[in-house]
């Protein structure tokens, strides 16, 4: 049995920035509520802002790391293990003779870093497409090529 | 039969009589419903717009019957239709999961029926044919079924007489509607008031004036509440009743050749091939008072099953276990493991399906002695619903069989799922914030077409349990894969 293989470490970059957009949206959201009615009632005068703050600088410095250590994956003979989560930890085995077909995809922040993420597609419901962000486009083709060849044409 | 014979074939031309009965009333009803918000009323106006709806109904039933046409050729078959927008789809044959042949009353009389072949795609009509002559039905389903060959003129359209696994006779079927109790009648009722308020005859506003409202609430006495209670519960299992009979009326189960053959329907006939091949698990389910007595409904989830039907195929609705063996066996499933021998969760789970009631329960029972002391509803329901999540837990358990996974559970109604290995697509293994500390982790087993709502999971097992069962599963699939290829050559 392989070990488990962790992200690239690129991906807390791309976490990261993901990360700084949503808080800075929140940032503006918190500070249009400071500007609105807010001051009339019982809130305190930048509480709403300060509270914004705190989580952004919790979603920049703090998430990204911990959202990176918790994914990891394992290519075994026969199967694919995925790991992630961050509140709820999850660990999903797909057989390779039960793909269905495989995407390559990059995002707009991913494609500076050179990473890509790998979408595995099952005839199931509930795991029906498992994505594996944060693999270096050329590891996440070189897995896609090899799942491909293990891919059986089985039916359902 | 020669091949040009079905070239480019129109539907059945009951199709167009068919058709505008069902187009015109919504014509009309959206022709009254501007004329109610126009508020211009009037009895000419809507004889009017019965006329317009009528010619109109009249020349769309027949555009679409005029460009619908659909081809058998060698091993597949071509739909094309559409009046603008020109559609043509190719259903090859051995894309085809099963053919569904529905005929509703009209369609009867006129010897007609509906086919639908499913290719387990997600569009709902993609291989809809509305509708054909009943004997071309059966001829269409030889032909799909025996791949591309064309049906010979002389041989028999009938296959020979298939062996009965399943009946229900018109007092099973009474009996069953009983449990069946329904209230979408009342659904029904708001719907005809909804209606009725749109075209401005009634206006339900106007029912709770104050001094009407006062006036009603003399008339609302325990009698009068117990009387409309019973009139209610009364009215739910009748309606229960008539909705049983009219599905599951002369219910018959047979073996045909790649399944097996539903048939039922009062008005409606309805058959359905519940392809074995195809089936990925077995469900076996029963309600509080049909199991005491019991009764068990048994369906299989197949990729083309009916997502009215909760993407589930029933093969036996209400039926003694003596009766579902038989068919388990036949579709080559094992039997239920008897309950004792299930593997249950442990005890800590009990504890973790308690904690969020308690942590609900805490601030609501505070908050009833401090502010108000109607919190306490609150706090009760929850203990409610505490005590339903422990009795679940009871229930809730997992059984490895030889050539299957069985999971079972549920409060009032009990589900149990048997699923052969071969037919596992994912193993998922979660684990949350409250599961964590316990050390407790759900396993969901997905399989191919399976509910959103009930997929086979054992929830809040000890987290290595889980570990080690996810590994079993998945050595069961390996082995269960190489036993099938081994057989395949």
């Amino acid at each position: 049995m392989q070990e488990l293989t962790p992200l690239d470490p690129a991906q807390v970059h791309v976490l990261r920035i993901r990360s700084a957009i949503a808080a800075v949206l929140g940032l503006l959201g918190a500070w249009a509520i400071e500007l609105s009615q807010l001051r009339e009632t019982w809130v305190p005068a930048m509480l709403v802002p300060a509270l914004a703050l705190l989580g952004g600088l919790f979603l920049v410095f703090v998430f990204p790391g911990r959202r990176y250590r918790r994914w990891s994956y394992r290519e075994g003979e026969d199967e694919i293990e995925i790991r992630r989560g961050s509140l709820i930890l999850r660990r999903t085995i797909v057989p390779f003779g039960r793909v269905q077909h495989i995407d390559v995809a990059q995002g707009p922040i991913q494609r500076p870093f050179g990473l890509a993420t790998l979408i595995i597609h099952t005839a199931g419901t509930q795991s029906a497409s498992v994505s594996l962000p944060g693999l270096k486009l050329a590891d996440a083709e070189a897995l896609r090529d090899r799942i491909r060849v293990k891919i059986r044409q089985d039916l359902v | 039969v020669s091949e040009h014979v079905l070239q480019g074939r129109r539907l059945h031309p009951a199709t167009l009589i068919v058709r505008w009965l069902r187009i015109v009333p919504q014509m009309f009803a959206a022709g009254v419903g501007l004329a109610a918000t126009a508020r211009r009323e009037g009895f000419g106006r809507f004889l009017i717009y019965a006329a317009v709806a009528a010619a109109l109904g009249a020349v769309f039933a027949f555009l679409y019957w005029w460009r619908f046409r659909y081809t058998i050729g060698d091993g597949e078959i071509v739909i094309e239709k559409g009046v603008l927008r020109r559609q043509r789809r190719v259903i090859p044959f051995d894309r085809v999961h099963d053919i569904a042949i529905e005929q509703r009353l009209l369609a009867r009389l006129f010897g007609a029926a509906k086919v639908r072949i499913e290719t387990g795609g997600a569009a709902r009509d993609e291989g809809d044919l509305d509708m054909i002559a009943i004997a071309d039905a059966h001829a269409l389903r030889d032909i799909i079924r025996h791949g591309a060959r064309a049906p010979h003129a002389d041989a028999p359209a009938e296959t020979p007489e298939e062996p009965v696994l399943f009946e229900m006779g018109l007092a099973r079927v009474l009996f069953s509607g009983v449990f069946g109790f329904s209230l979408l009648f009342l659904a029904a009722i708001w719907a005809v008031v909804q209606q009725l308020e749109q075209l401005h005859l009634v206006d339900p506003a106007a029912w709770f004036t104050p001094q009407e409202a006062e006036t009603a609430a003399h008339l609302v006495t325990l009698t009068f509440g117990l009387e409309l209670a019973a009139l209610v519960i009364v009215l739910g299992v009748v309606a229960g009743v008539v909705r049983t009979v009219l599905r599951d009326f002369g219910f018959t189960l047979t073996r045909s050749e790649a399944g097996l053959r539903r048939r039922r329907g009062l008005f409606t006939l309805s058959e359905v091939v519940i392809p074995i091949r195809r089936t990925q698990v077995a469900l076996i389910e029963s309600g509080l008072i049909g199991r005491a007595l019991g009764w068990q409904r048994l369906a299989f989830q197949t990729l083309g099953a009916d997502k009215k039907e909760g993407g589930v195929q029933v093969a036996a609705p209400f039926a003694r276990m003596e009766e579902i063996l038989p068919i388990l066996a036949e579709a080559g499933f094992p039997p239920p493991p008897p309950r004792e021998s299930f593997h249950g969760a442990p005890k800590r789970a009990l504890l973790r399906k308690i904690v969020p009631h308690i942590l609900i329960a805490v601030p609501l029972t505070m908050a009833a002695f401090l502010f108000d002391v109607r919190a306490g509803v609150g706090v009760a329901a929850i203990a409610v619903l505490a005590v339903a999540a422990a009795l679940r837990w009871r229930t809730h358990g997992h059984y490895e069989h030889e050539s299957a996974f069985c999971v079972t559970g549920g409060l009032l109604r009990r589900r149990l799922w048997l699923m052969p290995y071969e037919k596992l697509q994912a193993i998922d293994i979660s684990s949350g914030p409250i599961q964590r500390p316990m050390r407790l982790a759900t396993l969901v087993v997905d399989t191919a077409g399976a509910p959103s709502m009930h997929s086979l999971a054992m929830h809040d097992l000890d987290a290595a349990e889980a570990d080690a069962l996810a590994d079993r599963l998945y050595a069961a699939w390996l082995g269960a894969r190489a036993l099938i290829k081994g057989r395949h050559g």
